[in-house]
């Protein structure tokens, strides 16, 4: 079972504000998605390899540079920047 | 009571390779910020990371240089923080099917410090803090990195500077990172506790995060165990946390409290496809190692007759090895050559990284000549010698420094008028030998040495002399 503090914990984690009348139905929507896992768990002490699934592996790239995109598009989306750098708030205490 | 240091090491290595883990930006240090930043590496939504077939590879290497055993199946996993440094939240890395496990390294001591994975994964962005922000720059995000984690093995300082060492040489002979620690390409983690001589349980331990040299991990282990014992000692306890190093007051700081594993909250990367490790390919690996450090300090010792403190100084660094044999090569004995080296051209190499590059004014080929010289009799030692001391200073070659006069021996009779002339020219020398100052006959060889160019064979020369001197 989750339980609403569990449910507060993750969105803290995951900087997720939840507003109180959400959260009994986050903590019930969870509480069925865990259930869901599993009953895939259940399935896999089967014998059933879950380690790859859909039959595909080893997609590769081999290791030759292709040039970066210009600095100025990188940033384009940044909030703020400065000296060619994204800018944030400080998050040193 | 007595106590016992208990640590562990995490060491992150960047991978040589040319482009980033997950897309093809390069993955050259320094450079402008954020100009080695394409969609993938700033995590911008819809973008899709591939993996660079190089860095598994390269993990697979380093697994077998330190006794891994390397996966068959492994897969990429998602480890979610919210950091700047992350632009995407979450880290890609190895959860639970690590490319190598279950590998050690051994000390000289004889202990063995198990590796318990290897791992592969991508490095974060650089963050600058400032007064009231913080800069990011990703040219660092997306370098591919491989963790090296140990078990709890280290009882010492000592094992950990010795084990930091020996993973950056290996590392290097492999050819899979430089291990430059200043420049970050290699960074040490180490959990430290303590506990009392004797006992099995193993004490609360922290961390100390992030070191890049093997001098502040020294001292940071020392600090951080004198701490923890004064801690015990006044009934207080350890707190389990994350610390910082700081050099200029040679003390540690808490960060910030450790999160449970289950606050990353690693699931598996859906982007990324499995990874299947085909046994042929790691036969291919394997067969393609060079011979390691250790390997070759043991052939040296058992097979070329080295005495082990000359094995080890040859052997430290792949240049300087490689640079033996080819001189050695072909020679009477290779301990002609390991003399030269040791005894002469590492006195032109003063620093570790001037000895690591062995970027030497005589060439291997060159020694080699000159030790064939001196093999084949055509030159003795003492002009060998000063003859190397010339080739450092000058760059030119045995055969351009020595003339033809100088070769070949002396015979027996011009070494004997050389001997005659010797004692009837140093009468002060004679009669301080006679009365008891055996050196004295030093400055009478010294005499026939300059006289003959070094062409004589000293010690005979010595025979003679005194043996001319007591018949006088």
């Amino acid at each position: 079972m989750v339980t609403k503090e569990e449910i507060m914990k993750i969105a803290i984690l995951s900087k997720l504000s939840v507003e109180d009348d959400e959260i009994d139905k986050l903590t019930k929507d969870m509480g069925e998605i865990i259930s869901f896992a599993d009953t895939i768990n259940n399935a896999a002490d089967e014998g059933v390899e879950f380690d790859n699934i859909n039959n595909l592996s080893n997609a590769f790239r081999e290791d030759k540079v292709v040039p970066s995109l210009e600095r100025e598009k990188i940033l384009a989306n940044a909030k703020d920047s400065d000296d060619g750098c994204f800018m944030v708030k400080n998050i040193m205490k | 009571m007595k106590y016992e240091l208990v640590a562990g090491f995490e060491t992150h290595v960047e991978l040589a390779t040319d482009t980033k883990i997950f897309c093809s930006c390069t993955t050259q240090f320094g450079g402008e910020p954020n100009t080695h930043c394409c969609p993938i590496c700033i995590g911008l939504p819809g973008t899709l990371p591939k993996l660079n077939k190089k860095v598994v590879e390269y993990a697979i290497r380093a697994g077998l240089a330190t006794n891994c055993e390397i996966a068959e199946i492994s897969k990429m996993d998602r480890k979610n923080y919210c950091y700047p440094d992350l632009p995407k939240a979450y880290q890609i890395s190895q959860y639970d099917k690590p490319l190598c496990e279950h590998g050690y390294i051994q000390l000289s001591n004889g202990r063995k410090i198990r590796i318990l994975r290897i791992h592969i994964e991508e490095d974060a962005g650089k963050l600058v803090h400032r007064r009231g922000d913080t800069l990011v720059d990703y040219n660092r995000g997306g370098v591919p990195l491989i963790e090296i984690v140990t078990e709890p093995d280290f009882r010492s300082v000592d094992e950990a500077k010795e084990y930091v060492e020996k993973l950056q040489n290996i590392m290097r002979y492999i050819g899979v990172s430089d291990c430059k620690m200043q420049e970050g390409s290699m960074r040490c983690d180490v959990n430290i506790s303590v506990r009392p001589e004797g006992s099995e349980k193993l004490g609360t331990r922290t961390e100390i995060k992030n070191m890049n040299s093997i001098t502040f991990i020294a001292k940071a282990m020392e600090y951080e165990y004198g701490r923890q014992v004064d801690l015990i000692e006044s009934g207080e306890k350890v707190i389990q946390e994350t610390l910082r190093y700081d050099d200029a007051t040679n003390t540690t700081s808490g960060m910030r409290g450790k999160e449970d594993a289950n606050d990353y909250r690693y699931f598996r990367d859906p982007d990324l496809v499995t990874i299947n490790v085909p046994r042929s390919l790691v036969d291919e690996i394997r067969e393609s190692l060079p011979e390691l450090p250790e390997e070759k300090k043991e052939r040296y010792i058992n097979e070329l007759g080295l005495p082990e403190a000359d094995a080890l100084l040859l052997t430290k660094y792949r240049k300087i090895a490689e640079y033996f044999e080819s001189a050695s090569e072909g020679t009477k004995t290779p301990k002609t050559a390991a003399n030269f080296i040791i005894g002469q051209i590492f006195r032109t190499v003063e620093t570790e990284s001037e000895k690591e590059q062995f970027d030497v004014s005589v060439s291997a080929e060159n020694l080699r000549e000159l030790i064939t010289l001196l093999d084949s009799g055509k030159i003795r030692m003492n002009l060998a010698k000063s003859t190397l001391d010339k080739m450092l200073e000058t760059g030119k070659k045995a055969s351009e420094l020595i003339d033809e006069k100088d070769m070949g021996g002396l015979d027996e009779g011009a070494l004997d008028e050389l001997c005659r002339q010797a004692v009837e020219n140093n009468p002060k020398a004679v009669s301080d030998y006679l009365a008891g100052k055996e050196k004295a006959v030093k400055a009478m060889v010294g005499f026939v040495m300059k006289n003959s160019r070094g062409k004589a064979d000293a010690a005979l020369a010595e025979q003679k002399i005194i043996k001319l001197v007591k018949n006088s």
